[in-house]
């Protein structure tokens, strides 16, 4: 059994619009372990985004206890979170969210310049990125200059650079056309298989949730099974 | 300096507001760097004056009660005068001019004397000195009018009843102003006193080039004591002083600049917070991706208050440059009566200084706003 990555425990998450009380999630458990694929799936509003962002420490929880790499980081401050996150988990957005005034070299890079990193550090990691995502080609090209399924390939790059423990991706094909879709899943597999990287997966698409070796359902808050391991 | 590409590039993504932004700042703070390079030419004009030793004898009740000539060999015989000369406004018109240049009835034998920093040729001067209708003018007046040597200069008295026909017998060189025409005061005495004229005998006010500066303080005192007792009693005053009571004749100058300075920068800020703050509305997303891959708050305070400060900054050298040349274009295009002396760099920094702080100021609330949000709300914009 491999170390554990990330230890959800508990958790509850609610919201509150005015004076409603909306649950959201209501006690998840879940455990990943290092190397493991998850797909979170479940219907809108079944709470899979929120358990991700959770997990990802873009949000806190209302009660419960979240570890990843052994940290808590349910008591950490937002400063504390950012830091945190800027180690330790690599981001993959639905609409790839590269910043358009930035090249493909230039959005990669930014995740180096919170560490303490020269100039020829960056550059090398940088590089070494954009050709594992199959790039090389294309450093100096604006998003604008790209296509959809070469903007999350930059995305993918830019969650890879810092070499986090952990990739979150939210929707990685939602924008993109099947064969674009395909590819990018054919990428987060192999970093998955050949880079032995942590990935949580949220997703509709139950082909792309079969990439994953555990497919977990959410349903009104609650974890309703795990297939691989019933 | 790893995210000044960022910086810049976003400060410049949407050009035509940046641009526009850049030409508020830049044509207010051109308006900003003219009025503040006017107030301090003139400090500087005061301050060069105080180099030249010259103190002025008024009368009491102001300069525009004239001393009677016999005041000038008085106050030429008191210790610690080097030489004293009558000044009085002649006001005339030449030819279809509507308004009168600057123009003075002096005494040709000690007037260099006085203005000693002036420049004539010593031909130049004995021919004045012996043609009561003569005169001279400083290089700019002579050569924004073609006047030479010898050339005829008719004045109609607007003040007085008696017209001037003179004869130009010199051009002095200047040295900092524009140099009045300076006839005989005597010529215009004479023709006063034939027409029987109650005007005649007025030296209007006295100016005095004293044997040192660190004599002004006891002289000035000295010539007001020699005439406490007449009919006509004195106040005596430094040249620099005497130039800021034309200045505070205006009224409080300073003061109303540095009002419609502190309007205008209100006015910026909010121009350049309005155009930041859409800026950043329109980046959520992204100020939200920044965030979640590992920017803290106070990275993305900084990030934006920067790109704030840039292009305000740029605005601000923009308008201090066009300052500087709308200065140089008017000195070019009014000679006499644009204040000759550049703006002080001092100006200069204090106005782009002045630019960083609008920049800082009308960045903070957007700056603010977009560290302070929350992630998954500025990602849900997209997602």
């Amino acid at each position: 059994m491999g170390q554990s990555v990330v230890s959800v425990m508990g958790v509850f998450k609610e919201f509150y619009r005015g004076d409603i009380h909306i649950p959201v999630l209501q006690g998840i458990d879940l455990e990943v372990l290092q190397g493991d694929y998850y797909a979170l799936m479940g219907p809108s509003g079944s709470g899979k985004t929120t358990l991700l962002n959770l997990i990802a420490g873009l949000d806190t929880v209302t009660e419960g206890s979240i570890q990843v790499a052994e940290e808590e980081i349910t008591d950490k401050s937002e400063d504390e979170l950012a830091r945190w996150r800027s180690e330790n988990i690599g981001f993959i957005f639905q609409l790839y969210n590269l910043i358009p005034v930035l090249t493909a070299f230039e959005n990669v890079e930014l995740p180096l310049f919170l560490r303490n990193l020269g100039k020829r550090d960056r550059a090398e990691r940088v590089t070494t990125a954009l050709e594992i995502v199959g790039l090389g080609d294309r450093m100096d090209h604006f998003p604008r200059q790209l296509s959809g399924g070469q903007e999350q390939r930059v995305s993918i790059a830019r969650a890879l650079v810092s070499d986090p423990t952990l990739l979150v991706a939210d929707e990685p094909t939602g924008d993109l056309d099947r064969k674009s879709g395909i590819e990018i899943l054919d990428l987060i597999q192999k970093l998955n298989e050949d880079f032995k990287k942590t990935v949580i997966m949220v997703t509709h698409d139950p082909q792309a949730a079969e990439r994953a070796g555990h497919q977990v359902f959410l349903e009104e808050g609650k974890l309703v099974s795990s297939l691989t391991e019933i | 300096m790893k995210y000044l590409k960022y910086i810049f590039r976003n400060a410049l993504r949407n050009k035509l507001r940046s641009i526009l932004t850049i030409f508020s700042i830049g044509s207010s703070l051109m308006l900003t760097t003219l009025l503040y390079g006017f107030m301090d030419s003139q400090d500087e004009v005061r301050e060069k004056i105080r180099q030249y030793d010259r103190i002025v004898v008024l009368s009491q009740q102001g300069f525009m009660q004239p001393l009677p000539l016999a005041h000038v060999d008085d106050v030429r015989s008191i210790n610690g005068v080097l030489a004293a000369v009558p000044f009085q406004w002649y006001g005339g018109l030449y030819e279809d001019e509507r308004v009168p240049f600057a123009q003075f009835g002096s005494d040709a034998e000690y007037y260099f004397d006085v203005w000693s920093e002036l420049q004539i040729e010593p031909d130049r001067l004995e021919a004045w000195k012996n043609d009561i209708t003569g005169c001279v003018v400083g290089d700019t007046l002579a050569k924004e009018r073609g006047w030479q040597v010898g050339d005829k200069i008719r004045l109609k008295g607007t003040i007085y009843r008696f017209d001037l026909d003179l004869t130009l017998q010199g051009i002095y060189q200047e040295t900092e102003n524009p140099g009045p025409l300076v006839f005989h005061l005597k010529y215009l005495d004479e023709g006063l006193r034939q027409m029987g004229d109650r005007m005649s005998g007025n030296a209007g006010i006295v100016y005095v080039k004293a044997e040192s500066s660190d004599v002004i303080p006891t002289l000035t005192e000295r010539i007001d004591a020699n005439f406490e007792n007449s009919t006509k009693p004195t106040r005596t005053e430094s040249e620099d002083a005497f130039v800021q009571i034309f200045m505070d004749m205006i009224g409080n100058v300073q003061g109303y600049i540095q009002n419609i300075s502190l309007a205008v920068i209100f006015s910026l800020v909010l121009v350049a917070a309005n155009a930041m703050a859409m800026s950043v509305r329109e980046r959520t997303s992204e100020v939200a991706t920044l965030k979640a891959i590992g920017f803290t708050r106070n990275g993305i305070l900084t990030l934006i208050l920067t790109e704030s400060v840039f292009i305000s900054v740029l605005g601000g050298i923009f308008g201090v440059l066009a300052g500087v040349g709308v200065w140089w274009a008017g000195g070019v295009a009014f000679p006499g009566q644009w204040p000759n002396a550049d703006i002080p760099p001092q100006t200069l920094s204090v106005g782009i200084a002045l630019s960083a702080a609008i920049g800082l100021f009308a960045g903070i609330i957007p700056s603010w706003r977009a560290a302070h949000f929350s992630v998954i709300d500025g990602l849900r914009r997209v997602v």
